[in-house]
C-alpha cells in the first residue's frame, strides 16, 4: 500500500513538474518567440551575437535585461544595418523578476553547451 | 710515498674533486634546466599549433548554428572550452579540470580566445609529457659527470703529484741536509777528541804539534760551519755595515786562517795580490766570500795541487788544481744544497752564499772549470 501510495505521488509530481515546464516555454514562445518569428527576428543569431560578445549567461542575461528595460540602438548587441530591416523593440511593461526569468527561458533555450557533442 | 705526502695529496684531491664536483653539479643542472625548458617548450609548440586549429573550429561552429555542434578531438592531447569567469563549457577531459591547475606530469597550454566564439573565453589543451627525450637528456647528463669526474679524478692526482713534487724534492734536501750536517760535525769533532786523547796520553811534547794543529783545523772548520749556517739562516735579518774594507789586507788574513788546512793537504800556494784593494762592504759578507772560495779551493784540490789566489781593483779569483765541475752541473752549482762532487764533506751551502754576497753588491761571478784539471771561480766587482 505504503509503494502504491509513493508511486502516485511521484506520477503526481512529475506530471506537475512537466505541466509547469511546458507552461513556461509556452509563456516564452507566446511573449518573445512567437513575435520573433512573426516578425522573422533571428533570435539564433541574436543569441549567438550576445554569447560571442558576453561569454557567460550572467553577463549575457544582465546584458539582454538592460537593453529590454530601455530597447535603444546604443544598448543592442546587434549592429545598426539590423535597424534598418527589423523595428526597435517596444519597451517590455513587465516586472523585473519575471523578464529575468523569460531572459533565463531564453537563454537555456539556445545554450550551446545543450548542442555541443564529441564525435 | 712519505704518510705526509700522501696526506697532502689526499687533501689536495679532496678539494680539487669536491670543488670540481660542486662546479661540474651546478654547470650541469644548469644545463639540464635549460635543455629540458627546451624540449617542453618544443612539445608546447605542438600544443599551441592545435590550439589555433581548435579556435578555427569553434568559429566555425559559432557560426553554423547547427543544433549539434560536433567538439574537435585531438588525437593524443585533451581540450576544453572555459567562459570568462572561468567556468567549464565543454571539453575532451574525462573529468573537466580547473582552468589554472598544473599536473606533474601533464603540459598545460591555456590561451585567451576573443571573440568568444560558443562563449569560450579560455582555451586549456593539456598532455602528458612525452618523457623520452627528458630521459634520454637525465642519461647523458649523468654519464657526463661521470666521465669528467673520471678525467677530472686522473687529472687530479697526476696535478697533486706534481704539486707535492716541490715539497717532496725540499724533505730529500732536508733529509741530505741533516745527513751532511751531522757528518760534517762528526768528522772535526772526532779529529778534536781524537787529538786531544792523544795529547793526554802522550803528554804534551813537541811532537804534539801536529795534534794541535788537527785540533786547529777542526775547531776552524766547526766555526766555518757555524758561521755559514748562521749566515744562511739570519741573511735576511742581518743589518750590514757597509765600511771602506781594505780586500788586501782581508783576504792575507783569511789566507792565514786557512793556512794549517791548506799546509795539511801540502798544497802549492800563489798569491798575487795588488797592495791596497778597497771595496765598500760589509766585513762579515766579504769574510764569507772569502772563506767559502778559499774553503771550496783547499776542500777540491787534490793533495800537492797548486792554490792561486788574485785579488786586483777589479777582481778576486781562486784557481784549484782540483777534480773540477761537469760542463751540465755548472748551470746548478749556485743552487743551495747542490753538490756536483759528493767526494768531500759539505753541504752544498758554499757557492749558495757566495752568490747570494755576490748579488747582494751587484758583483759578476764567473766559474770556469775543466773536469779533473781545476776550477776557477772569479768575482768582478763591477760589471
Amino acid at each position: 500500500m505504503g509503494k502504491i501510495t509513493f508511486f502516485l505521488s511521484v506520477l503526481v509530481i512529475v506530471g506537475f513538474a512537466r505541466e509547469e515546464g511546458d507552461k513556461t516555454s509556452e509563456n516564452l514562445q507566446t511573449a518573445c518567440l512567437q513575435c520573433h518569428q512573426k516578425e522573422q527576428i533571428p533570435s539564433s543569431l541574436i543569441y549567438r551575437r550576445y554569447l560571442m560578445h558576453y561569454s557567460t549567461p550572467e553577463r549575457i542575461s544582465e546584458a539582454m535585461f538592460r537593453y529590454l528595460k530601455a530597447p535603444k540602438r546604443e544598448n543592442s548587441i546587434m549592429p545598426p544595418q539590423f535597424f534598418l530591416k527589423f523595428p526597435m523593440k517596444r519597451k517590455i511593461e513587465r516586472n523585473d523578476a519575471e523578464l529575468k526569468a523569460y531572459i533565463h527561458r531564453y537563454i537555456e533555450a539556445f545554450d550551446v553547451k545543450k548542442k555541443l557533442v564529441l564525435p | 710515498m712519505l704518510q705526509s705526502e700522501k696526506r697532502s695529496l689526499l687533501r689536495f684531491l679532496l678539494i680539487y674533486m669536491g670543488s670540481t664536483f660542486l662546479l661540474f653539479s651546478i654547470a650541469s643542472w644548469l644545463f639540464y634546466t635549460s635543455a629540458k625548458h627546451h624540449i617542453l617548450d618544443t612539445q608546447k609548440e605542438a600544443l599551441k599549433y592545435e590550439s589555433q586549429k581548435i579556435e578555427t573550429t569553434l568559429r566555425t561552429l559559432h557560426q553554423s548554428g547547427s543544433d549539434r555542434l560536433v567538439y574537435p578531438v585531438m588525437k593524443d592531447a585533451d581540450s576544453a572550452i572555459y567562459d570568462l569567469d572561468r567556468h567549464y563549457i565543454f571539453g575532451t577531459f574525462k573529468k573537466p579540470p580547473r582552468l589554472d591547475k598544473k599536473e606533474k606530469h601533464r603540459l598545460s597550454y591555456v590561451v585567451e580566445v576573443e571573440p568568444y566564439y560558443l562563449g569560450a573565453a579560455y582555451l586549456l589543451l593539456s598532455k602528458p609529457i612525452d618523457m623520452a627525450p627528458l630521459h634520454a637528456l637525465q642519461r647523458n647528463v649523468v654519464l657526463f659527470m661521470l666521465f669528467a669526474g673520471l678525467f677530472f679524478a686522473i687529472l687530479g692526482y697526476y696535478l697533486g703529484r706534481l704539486f707535492i713534487a716541490p715539497m717532496r724534492e725540499s724533505i730529500r734536501q732536508m733529509n741530505h741536509f741533516i745527513q751532511d750536517t751531522t757528518h760534517e760535525l762528526n768528522t772535526p769533532i772526532s779529529t778534536i777528541l781524537t787529538n786531544i786523547e792523544m795529547i793526554e796520553t802522550f803528554g804534551e811534547c813537541d811532537g804534539s804539534r801536529e795534534e794541535l794543529q788537527r785540533i786547529e783545523i777542526a775547531s776552524k772548520t766547526l766555526s766555518r760551519i757555524y758561521d755559514d749556517l748562521t749566515y744562511l739562516n739570519l741573511n735576511h735579518q742581518y743589518h750590514r755595515q757597509i765600511i771602506d774594507l781594505d780586500m788586501s789586507r782581508l783576504v792575507e788574513e783569511r789566507m792565514v786562517y786557512f793556512s794549517a788546512m791548506a799546509e795539511a793537504k801540502r798544497l802549492q800556494i800563489e798569491v798575487d795580490m795588488e797592495p791596497v784593494v778597497v771595496l765598500k762592504m760589509d766585513k762579515n759578507d766579504a769574510v764569507r766570500l772569502i772563506d767559502n772560495l778559499l774553503s771550496n779551493a783547499i776542500k777540491y784540490n787534490k793533495p800537492k795541487g797548486l792554490l792561486y789566489v788574485k785579488l786586483t781593483k777589479h777582481y778576486f779569483s781562486v784557481k784549484d788544481g782540483g777534480v773540477g765541475i761537469r760542463k751540465k752541473d755548472l748551470l746548478g752549482i749556485m743552487q743551495r744544497f747542490k753538490r756536483a762532487n759528493t767526494s768531500e764533506g759539505g753541504f752544498g751551502i758554499g757557492l749558495d752564499i757566495v752568490n747570494q754576497v755576490v748579488n747582494s753588491y751587484d758583483f759578476v761571478l764567473h766559474i770556469e772549470s775543466k773536469l779533473h784539471q781545476g776550477t776557477e771561480v772569479k768575482v768582478q766587482w763591477e760589471k
